[in-house]
């Protein structure tokens, strides 16, 4: 019983099935446990920025799609008129996150030619294979206090997917508050492409061969839709 | 005469310091791919067949013809790895088929686009839309209304990098005030299609009747009396036809000798002409201005100065030209390539393929993106109507290409200058024509 020492019953104590029932008696009497707050992601409102460098001009990608949700503990409530965010757990916010970018919906920003830049970075990013940027967080911490009327900030830690590879990464993240129930993410993610062993593109367009930096820098504003508990 | 000389006015197709300082044209790269379904295989039906196929992502999986030898001879010599259709209705119902190009006669393309569209395929349909306004304008909502599909009327023009090149240039005002256009359509051709089967020939030479075809206004000129609305970014106010009927007296009651004067505002007119008579000088269109005046003719263009007319500053580079008695500077985007392989001004041609080409690769890029667009809204939003709304809000098709609103004006005019043609007469282009 040494990988079990929760379980280990020591000469005296009740019989275990007495000690469950206590345990379910207490929870029953405890109610349902409060559904989390889901918030999910809306078209409206969303946009996905791609920055970038390279040795002729720098470049921008766009997109308008986030898909995906964030959920909260229960105790957690996103009250824009308070300093405080309750129902952390030791200063960190039980949450869960998880985001999705189609590849195919991000767009260069150019006037002449943009479907070469999306065909370029299509390829580099291997979209035939791995059609999102996906994030799932494992770690949000708050930083207070909070400023009323302004957005929430936080400290956030996930694993963000890109092009078949796993990074950890880590970017501090705002929420604020809209109406109608609506959230407002917003971050910006410093990253090198060659972490997720992706190939700066190098096109040879134009007067010559144009090669691109390898750090980008991904700018999300993320607008969500929270769901009543129970809905 | 008051010319110095054309400089060419041509875009670089790849890799090439284009003239007039425009940044480089490159090939729209491979999009996804896009499974085609073509309806009607006459003449413009295997054209479509013989462009597709110079498409890397542009399958053709389904033809339909409800002539059983055009169906044999596209399907065995342009498209045998297609699934045969006679019944159009049939066509659309195939999975295999995301995009339709409807190379039918113009009075059932209404019916076709209609129902293709309804299908939820992406249509491409030759011009002009239909015969009749009422017809137009029912395909025009359709098309507008269909926001998960494109549609995209046969103006190829629309789609030309040479016309693409030109357009800036000539609306930045690079030929100083525009003052008139020209444009004509000159051919040595009964426009007659034979056949062995007499019902069949009936139904080929639907050009030739007035109940069926808009005439050469219509089925000739849609092409370059939209390039000349597009490019003055205007309409005509009103129309005056003349037509004849001169050589083809076969028992048709089409004209085969048509012009027109259209008038667009601030005193501007198209003056245009089309005969089946003769070929000489065959299809161009001028555009005149205070400072110079533009050939526009295949895939070429050709600018000619005014004397005194303004330095442009890039025609000092030109090479010589000659235009009958006319010697001037010619200036070729890709001029040093040019010479150095001793081919004139005149000779060469910077975009190789056909107008048909370039409007069909346009399509089958705007097609993939927009299907990406819709596939990645349905895989994590749904497939709900706001969704879609919202999701589509902002969607703009990267390749140049005409619209439904293009496709609806240019029939528009066509109708009206056909009536213009038939009535002998001038008719007044009420704006309420255009209105959706």
């Amino acid at each position: 019983m040494k990988n079990l020492p929760l379980l280990r019953l020591k000469p005296g104590t009740p019989a275990l099935s007495a000690v469950l029932a206590a345990l379910l008696f207490s929870l029953a009497a405890a109610g349902p446990a409060a559904a989390p707050t889901r918030y999910n992601a809306q078209v409206p409102g969303t946009s996905v920025k791609i920055d970038g460098t390279s040795t002729t001009h720098d470049w921008e990608m766009e997109g308008k799609m986030i898909g995906g949700y964030i959920e909260f503990d229960s105790g957690v409530k996103l009250d824009a008129a308070q300093t405080t965010l309750p129902g952390l757990n030791h200063g960190r916010v039980p949450a869960r996150v998880h985001s999705l970018i189609p590849v195919t919906s991000m767009h260069a920003k150019v006037e002449h030619l943009p479907e070469v830049m999306d065909h370029l970075m299509q390829e580099a990013l291997k979209a035939d294979r791995f059609s999102y940027i996906e994030y799932n967080l494992t770690e949000m911490t708050f930083k207070g206090p909070h400023e009323p009327g302004q957005p929430f900030v936080f400290d956030t830690t996930g694993n963000l997917a890109i092009a078949g590879v796993t990074n950890k990464v880590s970017f501090p993240a705002s929420i604020a508050v809209l109406e109608g129930g609506l959230i407002k993410v917003s971050a910006a993610v410093p990253l090198k492409m060659t972490a997720f062993k992706v190939d700066p593109p190098a096109p040879n367009i134009g007067l010559g061969l144009m090669r691109c930096g390898d750090g980008v820098k991904i700018i999300i504003d993320w607008t969500l839709k929270g769901r009543s508990p129970g809905h | 005469m008051a010319m110095m000389g054309g400089v060419e006015l041509c875009p670089a197709e790849t890799n090439q310091a284009s003239a007039g300082g425009e940044a480089p044209l490159t090939k729209i790269p491979i999009g996804p791919t896009v499974k085609y379904g073509v309806i009607g295989l006459g003449a413009r039906g295997r054209e479509v067949l013989k462009d597709l196929a110079l498409l890397p992502n542009a399958p053709v999986t389904a033809i339909c013809d409800n002539y059983a030898p055009s169906l044999r001879r596209a399907g065995n010599s342009d498209a045998p790895k297609a699934e045969r259709f006679d019944d159009y209705q049939q066509l659309l119902a195939s999975k295999e088929v995301q995009a339709v190009v409807i190379a039918t006669p113009t009075p059932v393309h209404r019916e076709m686009a209609l129902a293709a569209l309804k299908a939820g395929k992406h249509v491409y349909c030759e011009a002009p839309l239909a015969n009749s306004i009422e017809d137009a304008k029912a395909i025009a909502a359709a098309a507008r209304d269909a926001i998960k599909v494109i549609f995209q009327p046969g103006l190829q023009e629309r789609s030309h990098p040479q016309r693409r090149f030109l357009l800036p240039f000539i609306r930045a005002g690079a030929i100083g005030e525009t003052v008139m256009a020209r444009a004509q359509s000159h051919r040595n051709n009964s426009w007659v299609s034979a056949s062995s089967n007499p019902e069949h020939e009936k139904a080929l030479n639907w050009r030739l009747r007035q109940q069926t075809s808009t005439g050469l206004m219509g089925e000739a000129g849609i092409h370059q009396i939209d390039a000349v609305s597009w490019f003055l970014k205007a309409r005509p106010a009103a129309i005056t036809g003349f037509g004849s009927l001169l050589r083809w007296k076969d028992g048709r009651d089409v004209d085969d000798t048509v012009q027109g004067i259209f008038e667009y505002p601030d005193g501007i007119r198209l003056i245009y002409d089309a005969t089946l008579c003769n070929s000489f000088d065959k299809d161009y269109e001028m555009y005149y201005g205070t400072q110079s005046a533009v050939m526009v003719r295949d895939a070429k263009a050709w600018l000619f100065k005014e004397v005194g007319a303004e330095q442009l500053g890039w025609e000092v580079y030109a090479r010589k030209d000659v235009f009958y008695t006319e010697t001037g500077i010619a200036l070729v985007a890709n001029a040093t390539k040019q010479a150095a392989i001793g081919t004139a001004a005149t000779e060469g041609n910077a975009t190789p393929f056909t107008p048909l080409y370039y409007a069909l690769e346009a399509f089958t890029a705007n097609v993939g993106k927009l299907d990406q667009t819709v596939n990645n809204i349905v895989a994590m939003f749904g497939d709900d109507a706001q969704s879609m709304k919202d999701g589509l809000k902002d969607f703009k098709p990267d390749a140049p290409a005409a619209n439904w609103r293009d496709g609806l004006d240019a029939t528009v005019l066509a109708i009206a200058a056909n009536d213009a043609v038939v009535g002998r007469k001038k008719i007044i282009v009420e704006k309420e024509l255009f209105d959706l």
